[in-house]
């Protein structure tokens, strides 16, 4: 598939806002949270990293102005049910930033707004990941390692972000979240390289006992829609060089650093936002949609 | 409403003949012709007369060449458009109600005026049937040529997808698969009628007739046999003429 960027801006962004607010709503209800100002940052930043990452996800549309329609089949539609449970869950994050920054006299709601805010943001992740895994047409997301992946990678990322408003506190769970970020990142690249292949050309042209089909006359002079949507040819040296920078941004040198205690945490959370981006980057660019079997693949 | 029909009353859709289709393309060239000035057109044409022309089709036709040992190659003209699948997954993940299925004859619809160009669909869809019109910010797709079928200012032979009444060689039928005593579900179950890709589990309501196993004497063409004049005079005196 095409990575493009407003696509890997709005997953990555509104990932880290939402694994933010997690861990700040999480810390809320366990009684250790970080002072007032800092939940105010805290959720604040959650916000903007949610906005941005929705509105770059409207630049990829054809229509931006229409995108309020997109509320509407929340019954059949994961990308539906993402935009109704993403402006669900800004109440939970407007109500304790607001509520925090100014006593309004309603503290008592803070808990089950925190609570409020969790299942949100994970619902929210939720339906994300099940835009891209309920499309059996792309087999490397069609798996259970991109359900769970949205969601540790998202508490990860927002973890080490976490760490700028919460003066260190739990570190080390974010070090720990961090490494298992790394490993399931491994495993689902493991996974999604051994099941390449499933899928044949004879399948599709629904002839497989003719014998191997191989295109003889293209069907068109230039690439078309398909080609340039879902044609994306990814360079082996570029995926390995790409899988690094996932790994070694995204996961490995943000764990060391907060290992080594470097007061750049502002530092370490860009470092691991670019990781989330390549990271991403790669979940598009290594998804090969079974349409290219009528096209230049012979297995998908 | 992008949920499916429980049921829909007709399923409407060609059967495509891979044994007869000669792959001249004019199926695609009057698709295009038609529906540019349909209701769902212009349908988008950048630098048609160019180096590198793009632009939106709903029937591309491709070609294979399929190797199988002991048998001679065959080419296998493929035409490819929207199949009307019965388990759409381009309908049920569009976030707008742009993508519908008809509950009335199956036909599988974009509303332009709420599509919000999203691509999500053309994405679910495993056959690529659906492509984007750059221009318009909308997705297109085939309509079966729903402003020609349904026409009633046309003769009523001729209230047939534009890529059916133009095949020169009688390969494109057009009708109701859910009828059982319907034109192309008759043929379909006569010779074998396949579905494309049964593995994505979309029901697909368009047919495909494979091309039929060969004849005796067609592979003759790769293991000719050298008959000896004893055998030929046999076979006259026998006056068989077979193999």
């Amino acid at each position: 598939m095409h990575p493009a960027l407003s696509v890997i801006i709005f997953t990555t962004f509104s990932g880290m806002g939402y694994g933010l607010f997690i861990w700040l709503c999480g810390n809320i209800l366990n009684g250790t949270a970080p002072d007032n100002m800092s939940i105010v940052g805290g959720t604040i930043l959650s916000i903007l990293l949610v906005g941005t990452g929705l509105l770059s996800s409207t630049l990829h549309l054809g229509h931006p102005e229409r995108a309020w329609r997109a509320f509407s089949q929340w019954r059949s539609s994961w990308l539906s049910r993402e935009g109704v449970m993403s402006i669900l869950t800004f109440v939970p994050m407007v109500f304790i930033c607001g509520q925090t920054y100014i006593d309004m006299g309603f503290q008592k709601l803070i808990e089950p707004m925190a609570i409020a805010g969790i299942i949100g943001s994970v619902l929210t992740i939720f339906t994300t990941s099940m835009i891209y895994a309920s499309l059996k047409s792309i087999p490397a997301w069609h798996n259970i390692w991109v359900v769970i992946g949205y969601q540790i990678y998202a508490l990860s990322s927002g973890g080490v972000a976490y760490i700028m408003f919460s003066d260190w506190q739990q570190y080390l769970y974010v070090i720990l979240l961090l490494i298992v970020a790394l490993a399931l990142k491994i495993i689902t690249w493991i996974s999604i390289d051994k099941h390449r292949g499933k899928y044949k050309r004879e399948d599709a042209l629904g002839l497989p006992d003719f014998g191997k089909a191989k295109p003889f006359e293209p069907a068109h002079s230039q690439k078309n829609y398909l080609q340039r949507e879902m044609g994306y040819d990814l360079d082996p040296q570029r995926r390995t060089l790409m899988r690094w920078i996932a790994l070694g941004f995204g996961f490995i040198f943000p764990a060391l650093l907060l290992y080594i205690g470097l007061p750049i945490t502002p530092v370490i959370t860009l470092i691991c936002l670019i990781g989330m981006m390549a990271e991403r980057w790669l979940f598009f660019a290594e998804a090969e949609h079974v349409v290219r079997l009528y096209y230049d693949r012979e297995s998908v | 409403m992008t949920c499916l029909p429980d049921k829909t009353d007709k399923k409407l859709g060609l059967l495509i003949d891979l044994n007869i289709c000669v792959g001249c393309h004019a199926c695609a060239v009057n698709c295009k012709e038609w529906n540019t000035g349909g209701i769902t057109g212009p349908m988008e044409d950048i630098k048609p007369y160019g180096d590198d022309p793009s632009g939106v089709w709903y029937n591309r036709i491709h070609s294979y060449e399929f190797k199988k040992e002991k048998e001679a190659d065959r080419t296998v003209y493929f035409p490819k458009s929207c199949l009307h699948c019965d388990d759409a997954p381009c309908v049920t993940v569009c976030p707008t109600g742009a993508s519908l299925k008809r509950s009335e004859d199956g036909i599988v619809l974009v509303n332009p005026d709420v599509c919000i160009g999203c691509k999500l669909c053309s994405w679910a869809c495993p056959y690529g049937a659906r492509e984007y019109d750059t221009s318009a910010g909308v997705m297109q797709k085939c309509t079966l040529c729903i402003d020609k079928i349904y026409d009633e200012n046309i003769p009523q032979e001729r209230r047939v997808p534009a890529c059916v009444s133009t095949c020169p060689a009688g390969a494109r039928h057009f009708g109701d698969f859910a009828d059982p005593e319907s034109n192309v579900s008759k043929r379909a179950a006569e010779f074998d009628g396949r579905e494309l890709f049964p593995q994505m589990e979309t029901k697909p309501v368009n047919k495909y007739l494979p091309p039929r196993k060969r004849e005796k004497h067609e592979d003759r063409r790769l293991t000719p046999k050298v008959s000896t004049v004893k055998d030929a005079l046999l076979k006259w005196a026998k006056l068989d003429f077979t193999g």
